[in-house]
């Protein structure tokens, strides 16, 4: 340290870092997001465990179990039209990376319909549900069951709802740092859904329909 | 670290988009899914064997997820979300786990098990 230190000249040293530094505002706002995804994560937690207590035989108090409606290629769609509208939101990212304004709003618009179906066909199920006489009031069971899916679903309206606002925004104010901070952050929650949805439809789909 | 802050698009969390990744996420969960799915609808695995065989399929899913969507890496922009979810993890299978277990001894201990319901 001391003979690297005695080495500088101080006539050519460079005192002051001549670039600025800022305040990354993208990254402290997306890295403030992902810290909300993740105990966004441990409401899904509590969840899970709430299904894994509810899903004993005695749980569901003799009556219909996921077993007796769950049909796998069903929900294997519904598992498509997720994982596509993911995929065109992130082609639509890739758009962004290019300033292809059109491309990033194609993505999200793809994004939106896919989204869409994937609601759709969650409500038809539910409702069909209901047209069985199966509901919250059933069993501890179905409770733990439709609370758990439909949370998730709710996840997936509230980002659509967003999804329409980024489209207004990218159209009206164009890629602004706020619109861009937005696109990131909406990215990481759209891209969550997908990695939740694995979760909801292997352990609670199809373990469901295999118990 | 300073960035360009004139041009937002330039930003590298937008910069790190690649299609082939989203595409390579994309194949390879919805393998895994298509794969899970069609172990579980054709019984030709026994009960114990096909939940072992499906968590993996989930698992995989879920690491192909987390790496090509939601970049999670050890680049020096993303090491902190890393971090971060690498924190994460034990909180989410501790509360989980913890919890399906307490429940699991309280109905061992106060007998009520499967076909003792009647």
């Amino acid at each position: 340290m001391s003979s690297h230190a005695s080495n500088v000249d101080p006539k050519t040293a460079e005192l002051w870092d001549k670039s600025h530094y800022q305040h990354d505002v993208i990254s402290t706002r997306t890295f403030g997001y992902f810290m909300y995804l993740l105990s966004d994560g441990m409401l899904f937690a509590t969840l899970f465990a709430a299904y894994g207590v509810l899903s004993y035989q005695h749980s569901y108090f003799g009556g219909p179990t996921p077993a007796d409606f769950v049909k796998p290629w069903y929900t294997f769609a519904q598992t498509m039209a997720l994982f596509l509208s993911v995929l065109a939101y992130g082609l639509g990212m890739n758009a962004l990376k290019h300033k292809n304004k059109s491309g990033v709003i194609n993505g999200l618009l793809a994004a939106l319909v896919l989204g869409v179906l994937f609601l759709a066909l969650d409500i038809h199920d539910m409702t069909h549900l209901a047209s069985l006489g199966i509901s919250v009031a059933t069993s501890g069971g179905v409770s733990a069951f439709i609370v758990l899916t439909q949370v998730h679903a709710t996840h997936v309206f509230f980002g659509l709802i967003w999804i329409l606002v980024m489209m207004a925004q990218v159209l009206t104010k164009g890629f602004t740092t706020e619109v861009v901070g937005r696109l990131l952050t909406l990215r990481m929650f759209w891209h969550l859904q997908a990695i939740i949805w694995v979760f909801v439809y292997v352990f609670v789909y199809l373990w469901g329909y295999m118990s | 670290m300073s960035h360009d802050q004139d041009d937002p698009t330039l930003h590298p969390e937008v910069q790190m988009s690649t299609s082939q990744g989203y595409f390579s996420g994309f194949a390879i969960s919805s393998i895994l899914m298509l794969a899970a799915t069609f172990l579980v609808t054709s019984h030709a695995v026994p009960p114990f064997g096909l939940l072992m065989v499906i968590s993996a399929c989930a698992g995989m899913a879920i690491i192909a997820q987390i790496y090509f969507l939601l970049h999670i890496d050890v680049s020096e922009h993303n090491i902190w979300n890393t971090v971060a979810l690498v924190l994460f993890i034990p909180l989410f299978l501790i509360t989980i786990g913890l919890t399906w277990w307490m429940f699991s001894q309280l109905y061992l201990h106060t007998m009520i098990m499967p076909g003792m319901t009647h």
